[in-house]
């Protein structure tokens, strides 16, 4: 059983969250949240979603888990405005699902769970930096680095008490030094990564630029990237592999 | 050979990228010779010829063909030929023997101006000369990916590490890994698209036969070690055998022959193998350097090989998630 009462926004904000890593997930419908966890077919990338019932309008479910195409889904929550209320309603029956955006009513094909890539065990990761900034900020980094490179350094020099977002081209260099003072909150450790920008520029895209984002960092370690939506109640924390770094 | 009437039985399916992963037994004669055919089919020969006129085709070919294996997880594991195990020699014969007509009727296209049908026919005559031998190590040692030297057959070899679980798949585009008692094979690793993954245990419960029995059907249709019964195709084979049990059972039911049976039989079952090899999956390879290998030591034109260095750099340098669960 499910029947749901949700803001379009909230709901695409989240499945967009989801859909820069896959194109269909399962969607696990607790009693008293939405959940997704997913990771992209070369298990680089993760995602792990929690959504509230308290982010619905209305929410009733008792623990089942459907399939969807991404896709799909967030081109017909496209179709809402704004403001717009989805309601949305599992035709046990049928394995079919029913949304409703105002008077246009659409009836989604569900995909067998079964089919869907396994959801994966999330990493076990002791990560001894902390960085707490703004969206606009790593967007900041992230679009600059991407003009020299197709890889992104993140760290933290624990000496100047600063966090650097770095990227090294074929002639040209991008620096994006943000000390204390600039974060929101800085706990300061050994860290030093390198990622592939490929990733990181699709997360950022699902990244409010408002929002406040929570790095955990490591040397040679995934990096944890979390943020909040939907004023609070719903919860993104993306995970994402390191490359080796060669010299 | 027998490898039509052996596809008609072997239990093959198509499979995704996605669903293998792990560690594959290359037959590295048969992965080479498929590079080799396309690579000078399609390149100018000047790419792959130095100035003291050595042919490296191989090494445009291995940089073409790695990236596949790392981009979707799978670590090659290279296995040479050894030498040729003495029964194989009628089939060895035969092989030079056609590389010579092709190589007349190659001259003859040459002579006639018809460059297309010089070209395929030139891709049938090469063989693996020395330089390939020493070059082709050469570049897979600066990748770090693992090589075996097989005592004789290389599938023989690759069945032998699958079966022992040493590697998950053995990789070829023959089938006679199956006869050599290998679990699972790769077939395609070469082509484009997806590949197949060709089953023993399903080949034998589809058929209700014993691997024993199937090794029978082969020799009965013809392998690499000996002709087939003149009038004998893969269903009269598996219904004769599954009627009279074995090999000599058929035989003598249809006072047919088959020369050398009972050690041929015996060279399925238990080949030449070899346990004197390192299956170290965790590769650190110097791309650089494999890089210099080719375009400077042995002058293959950069931009020939860097995409596909960079594909290779590009899979080896990204960790994934599972590495920290």
């Amino acid at each position: 059983m499910f029947k749901a009462i949700v803001s379009a926004s909230t709901l695409r904000d989240a499945l967009d969250s989801v859909s820069v890593l896959v194109d269909e997930c399962k969607l696990r419908l607790e009693e008293d949240e939405l959940a997704i966890r997913a990771v992209d077919p070369a298990n680089v990338g993760m995602v792990d979603l929690a959504l509230e019932a308290a982010a619905f309008e209305s929410y009733e479910a008792d623990g089942g888990v459907i399939g969807v195409n991404l896709n799909r889904l967030e081109d017909i929550v496209g179709m809402a405005n704004s403001g717009d209320l989805v309601q949305l309603e599992l035709d046990e029956e049928t394995r079919k699902l029913h949304i409703q955006i105002e008077e246009l009513s659409y009836t989604l094909a569900l995909i067998d769970p079964d089919s869907i890539r396994e959801e994966p065990d999330i990493p076990d990761l002791d990560l001894p930096a902390e960085i707490v900034l703004e969206g606009a900020q790593i967007g900041r980094g992230i679009t600059a680095a991407d003009m020299v490179s197709d890889h992104i350094r993140l760290r933290v020099d624990t000496d100047a008490e600063a966090f650097f977002i770095e990227a090294e081209g074929d002639t040209d260099d991008v620096d994006l030094k943000l000390e204390r003072d600039d974060l929101i909150d800085l706990q300061s450790g050994p860290a030093d990564s390198l990622f592939s920008l490929d990733y990181l520029k699709d997360m950022n895209k699902a990244i409010p630029s408002d929002a406040e984002v929570r790095v955990e960092l490591g040397e040679e370690f995934p990096v944890k990237l979390h943020y909040e939506f939907g004023e609070g109640m719903g919860q993104v924390t993306y995970m994402l592999a390191p490359r080796i770094q060669s010299d | 050979m027998g490898n039509a009437d052996l596809r008609s039985l072997a239990a093959i399916a198509d499979v995704s990228f996605d669903d293998v992963s792990g560690v594959v037994a290359v037959d590295a004669h048969n992965w080479l010779y498929r590079y080799l055919t396309t690579t000078v089919k399609f390149t100018s020969d000047r790419v792959y010829t130095t100035a003291g006129g050595d042919e490296v085709a191989n090494l445009v070919g291995i940089v073409q063909g790695l990236p596949k294996f790392f981009e979707h997880g799978l670590t090659p594991v290279f296995v040479f030929d050894g030498g040729v195990t003495e029964l194989k020699d009628a089939e060895v014969s035969e092989r030079r023997a056609r590389r010579e007509k092709a190589e007349e009727r190659r001259q003859a296209a040459e002579e006639r101006g018809d460059a297309v049908e010089a070209a395929r026919l030139e891709a049938r005559t090469q063989r693996l000369t020395s330089v390939i031998h020493e070059t082709s190590r050469g570049l897979l040692d600066r990748l770090d990916v693992p090589i075996v030297e097989a005592p004789a057959e290389g599938e023989a070899q690759c069945a032998y590490m699958n079966r022992v679980g040493d590697v998950d798949y053995s990789g070829s585009e023959d089938y006679d890994t199956l006869l050599f008692g290998g679990p699972y094979t790769l077939r395609q690793l070469t082509s484009s698209g997806d590949p197949e993954l060709m089953d023993l245990n399903a080949t034998l419960d589809e058929h209700d036969i014993t691997y024993e029995q199937l090794v029978d059907i082969g020799m009965l249709c013809g392998t690499d070690f000996n002709e087939g019964v003149p009038g004998i195709g893969p269903k009269t084979a598996l219904k004769e055998v599954k009627e009279h049990g074995d090999l000599f059972g058929v035989l003598d039911a249809r006072d047919a022959h088959i020369d050398f049976a009972d050690r041929i039989r015996e060279l399925f079952f238990d080949p030449p193998t070899t346990d004197d090899y390192d299956v170290d999956t965790d590769l650190s390879p110097d791309v650089d350097a494999a890089r210099a290998y080719v375009t400077d030591e042995w002058e293959v034109p950069a931009g020939e090989v860097d995409r596909g260095f960079d594909r290779i750099e590009e899979a080896l340098t990204q960790t994934g998630l599972d590495d920290w669960t």
